[in-house]
């Protein structure tokens, strides 16, 4: 490959794109950003202000209560308002001292439950700005997660299996203005026809400010109160020895629980929008009672929704440009320019790659900046390119099956879904399960989260989809040509032409058969799915799916190089073809083995993955692989005697192969199970 | 300079090219001609490295059609050659110039020489807003950014008023001048006439005929006698206040010389008519359909 080449079609990429824009509407775009980049800070900073005002509330000058709902934007406060106010519904709310009186209606019972939560927020804001925090705070809970059988975790203080038992019911009236345990206002019960419905708040001495006054056992009570919250689970004792010594936590060694151990070692979120997400997310994994929160990750979701939905635009654009290459014929000429389709390829992809893994980056850095305050997220760049990858390689391939953009459309929407999937959710819980690695978008949330990242782990987790990015552009690069780009090949012509694309030399048959490992796994993994709760039958048809996909992996490139001549056809060839083809096959179980023996156990996708190679899991046991090897082989060579002859042929030949593998399959189970 | 032997292109079932052998010498001008689905297109592209042959060699300048270096000695000119309409033709001519490895200062000089040859303006101008005609000439000069010695250029002309295709087949005959090897295909018969030395007809994927024109018209063609007289002699037919009778030999001509003799005429001329490529290649058509 010339680099010189890919450079030049990358710049003409861009230009001849840039050129299809004109300036009004550069214009329109450039002044749409700039305003979307004013505007969206501002949104998250302040928020969209939806509620601002929405509540009438007259109060009382003397009313304790008086700069509460002045700082809530929530409350208008109406000058001049009386109690009687309420009956002709100026007002939805009167504050008189300690009272709150309400107009009895929907909007009333709401607008005395804004005020208790604004009462609550109030409390909060001052108890942080005291300086003796563990005065302000003293119950210090601490939750850490523990893995149980690798994908399950429990919510608990340290060592507890029991939940927390209910803690008093004891209403804070110490350290609240009003007290947020409180049921809401009652209703008159005699009927009384008083729209007005006067609510008994604390007294006086409630609602000083909580910062003035000295802690006390009233004001442990208060915290402990607060942590009345199902989601706080854990042992009681445990929890009370916490609370009793503040040092407590200190004899907590977070080491010693996996799950925490990489948090522990990193950095507090300090940037401007830790605050924003810090205390939402799971990342308060100690701290007061108020911080507990359950272990839903919204951080992890907003980070992997942040590095996700950029992709999406990406492989439009991209999409496209394959695609129109391929309408009416665009693209012809540069097939006859001394360029190989590899370079057009990479010179076209180029771009996309850049521009992509520079907003990413830019999101990235810009991430760990309000985050943490400084500039960072270079782990995280780097998780990024194996999706990006993805990405582009599942769109090149899809624009080159498709045969119009209305193809290309559900192509994209397809990868746009599944991708996104596979790339999102499991980074939402990145923190709580270790199959979560299986996407790259996980080490990006654990690194921006300040988590350390071992090498093996991020091998495991961007080695897999970019090795499938470019199995999917090779397959990509052997529909590159006149007849599948231009002609309205039949779906399956374009699926041998693909596979026979990368095959010139009969080692690049077992390259091939390599490639193909990841769809094998995945067919597999999503028969498992499909098939578990079918009980014994499950076995049977599973196995069918491994025969069939591990069959066809190993011979159909075969059969399609075969029909594109690219091997003379004899059975010399066949035989050759398939043991290379089989030995390949067998070579990645191998790895597969060796992959699960460097650590890898404890997930169910390396189990799953020896599960169906029928491959043994004991170093000791090695002897027991030969087997395996002359199946691979021999199933692989009486497909490809099949394949070298015709395509009546080849569906004989295979088919026998398959049952010839079936039959393995559960000869072996059968004896050993 | 160009080499077809055995050239076989199958798509599934459907066989567009079989067995198709000919040469085309260095500086020559080889047309190939036939109806619509003959397999012309099929031909050139194999020859052109854009279609890979089921069986059979397709060497050009040297290289296997297959090989990145002939393409470098090779001009292309698509039947259609959509162009990217969001460029200028300059913009777009440099492009291909790069690709090509032309140096900047000879691919400058050699697009606004080729440009003026074909006398194109508007240089600057998006090809998306250019007639049909300026683009097929910016398509033309694309052909001949890499100064190739090899053109292969399919319907050059098609759909194009007359007169553009006048010019255009005047300018392929002014490059065959200049010492190009040229191979043609088009539907007009009369432009391949004019330009080609040598041609091979095509029909039903396979080349039914092939050599110079003249050798074609002697093999496949035939010279009509019309012969005037004074005297209205059996099978004549009155033409401008003579007689004409109309034979396809000099046997014939010389029979009719004497039946005029002897009924007391005199023989006032004599004139040929000789086939066309066009009624060669209808006669060969007409031929193998019969067979």
């Amino acid at each position: 490959m010339k680099l010189a080449k890919i450079l030049r079609i990358a710049r003409w990429e861009v230009t001849k794109n840039a050129g299809g824009v004109d300036r009004r509407t550069l214009g329109v775009v450039v002044v749409a950003l700039l305003l979307l980049l004013a505007v969206v800070p501002i949104v998250a900073f302040s928020g969209v202000g939806l509620d601002d005002n929405l509540y009438r509330v007259g109060v009382s000058e003397e009313s304790e209560f008086a700069p509460v709902v002045a700082e809530d934007e929530t409350f208008a406060v109406i000058e001049g308002a009386t109690v009687d106010d309420l009956e002709s519904e100026r007002i939805d709310l009167y504050v008189e001292g300690n009272q709150v009186h309400r107009v009895q209606s929907d909007k009333g019972a709401a607008a005395y439950e804004e005020l208790r939560d604004s009462v609550a927020a109030y409390n909060e804001r001052n108890l942080r700005q005291e300086p003796n925090q563990s005065a302000a705070f003293p119950v210090e809970v601490i939750v850490s997660f523990e893995e149980q059988t690798g994908t399950s975790v429990v919510v608990g203080a340290p060592g507890g299996e029991e939940p927390l038992p209910d803690a008093d019911q004891d209403e804070g009236e110490a350290e609240s203005p009003v007290d947020d345990t409180d049921d809401g206002p009652p209703m008159d019960e005699d009927g009384d026809e008083s729209p007005v419905d006067e609510e008994d708040v604390p007294d006086e001495e409630s609602a000083d400010d909580p910062s003035e006054e000295e802690p006390d056992d009233t004001g442990e009570e208060t915290r402990t109160d607060e942590t009345d919250d199902d989601t706080a689970t854990g042992d009681a004792d445990d929890e009370q020895e916490a609370a009793d010594d503040p040092e407590s936590d200190e004899d907590h060694d977070p080491a010693d629980d996996p799950a925490t151990a990489d948090r522990e070692d990193g950095d507090e979120l300090t940037g401007p929008l830790a605050d924003f997400l810090g205390p939402l997310s799971d990342d308060g994994m100690s701290g007061s009672p108020a911080d507990i929160t359950p272990p839903f990750p919204f951080q992890s979701l907003v980070l992997a929704f942040l590095f996700v939905l950029p992709l999406n635009f990406v492989i439009q654009a991209y999409g496209s440009t394959i695609l129109s290459e391929r309408i009416n014929r665009r693209g012809e000429l540069l097939l006859v320019t001394p360029v190989s389709r590899t370079e057009i390829i990479a010179g076209k992809t180029l771009p996309y790659l850049l521009g992509a893994m520079a907003l990413q980056s830019l999101l990235a850095v810009g991430a760990v900046w309000l985050l943490r305050g400084e500039i960072g997220g270079f782990v995280s760049i780097l998780a990024l390119i194996p999706l990006v990858l993805l990405f582009l390689g599942s769109t090149f391939l899809g624009a080159m099956f498709a045969r119009s953009f209305k193809e290309l459309t559900f192509v994209t929407v397809t990868i746009t879904v599944s991708l996104t999937s596979y790339a999102f959710i499991p980074a939402i819980f990145s923190d709580i399960d270790p199959i979560a690695l299986i996407s790259p978008l996980t080490l990006v949330v654990r690194d921006l989260q300040t988590e350390s990242i071992a090498l093996s782990e991020f091998l495991f987790s961007a080695g897999p989809p970019t090795l499938v990015a470019l199995v999917f552009f090779s397959l990509g690069a052997g529909l590159y040509r006149e007849e599948d780009m231009f002609d309205q090949r039949s779906m399956s012509g374009k699926v041998l032409d693909s596979l026979a694309g990368p095959i010139s030399s009969k080692w690049h048959v077992g390259l091939v058969t390599m490639m193909l490992i990841p769809f094998v796994m995945v067919t597999q993994l999503v028969a498992v799915a499909t098939f578990f709760a079918l009980g014994e039958l499950a076995i049977l048809l599973l196995f069918i799916v491994v025969a069939v996909t591990e069959e066809l992996a190993k011979t159909l490139h075969v059969y399609a190089a075969y029909e594109h001549n690219r091997f003379e056809r004899t059975a010399g060839s066949a035989i050759v073809l398939g043991a290379i083809s089989g030995t390949a096959f067998f070579l990645i179980e191998i790895a597969i083995l060796v992959f699960q023996l460097l650590g890898f156990t404890e997930l169910e996708i390396g189990e799953a993955l020896l599960l169906f190679s029928g491959v043994i899991t004991g170093p000791s046991e090695l002897l027991l692989l030969i087997p395996p090897l002359l199946l691979h082989i021999i199933t692989a060579v009486i497909g490809t005697l099949g394949a070298y002859r015709s395509k009546g042929a080849y569906i004989v030949a295979v088919s026998l192969a398959m049952l010839v593998h079936l039959v393995y399959n559960l000869s072996v189970v059968m004896l050993f199970v | 300079m160009i080499v077809a032997r055995e050239l076989r292109k199958e798509y599934g079932g459907f066989v567009a090219v079989e067995s198709s052998s000919f040469s085309v010498a260095e500086g020559e001008v080889f047309g190939v001609i036939g109806p619509n689905g003959a397999g012309k297109t099929t031909t050139l592209k194999m020859l052109a490295g854009l279609l890979e042959p089921t069986s059979g060699t397709a060497t050009v300048a040297g290289f296997d059609a297959s090989e990145t270096e002939m393409r470098s000695r090779l001009g292309f000119l698509p039947e259609e050659s959509p162009l990217y309409e969001e460029m200028t033709a300059l913009s777009y001519l440099q492009f291909f110039a790069d690709l090509y490895d032309v140096p900047r200062g000879v691919a400058q000089e050699r697009i606004h020489e080729t440009l003026d040859e074909l006398e194109l303006d508007h240089r600057k101008r998006q090809i998306g807003d250019m007639s049909k005609g300026m683009k097929r000439k910016v398509a033309i000069a694309r052909s001949l950014i890499n100064d190739p010695d090899v053109l292969i250029y399919d319907e050059p002309a098609s759909g194009l008023d007359p007169l553009t295709t006048n010019y255009i087949i005047d300018f392929t005959a002014q490059l065959a001048a200049e010492g190009k090897t040229i191979l043609f295909s088009a539907h007009n018969l009369f432009h391949v006439e004019s330009i080609c030395d040598r041609v091979a007809i095509m029909n039903d994927g396979a080349i039914i005929a092939k050599g110079d024109l003249d050798a074609l018209q002697e093999e496949y063609g035939t010279t009509t006698y019309h012969v005037y007289t004074t005297v209205d002699l059996p099978e004549t037919v009155q033409k401008n206040g003579q007689y004409c009778r109309t034979v396809e030999s000099m046997a014939a001509v010389e029979r009719t010389r004497e039946e005029v003799l002897e009924a007391g005429g005199t023989v006032t001329d004599i004139r040929t008519d000789e086939s066309s490529l066009e009624d060669v290649f209808l006669d060969i058509a007409e031929t193998e359909a019969k067979q």
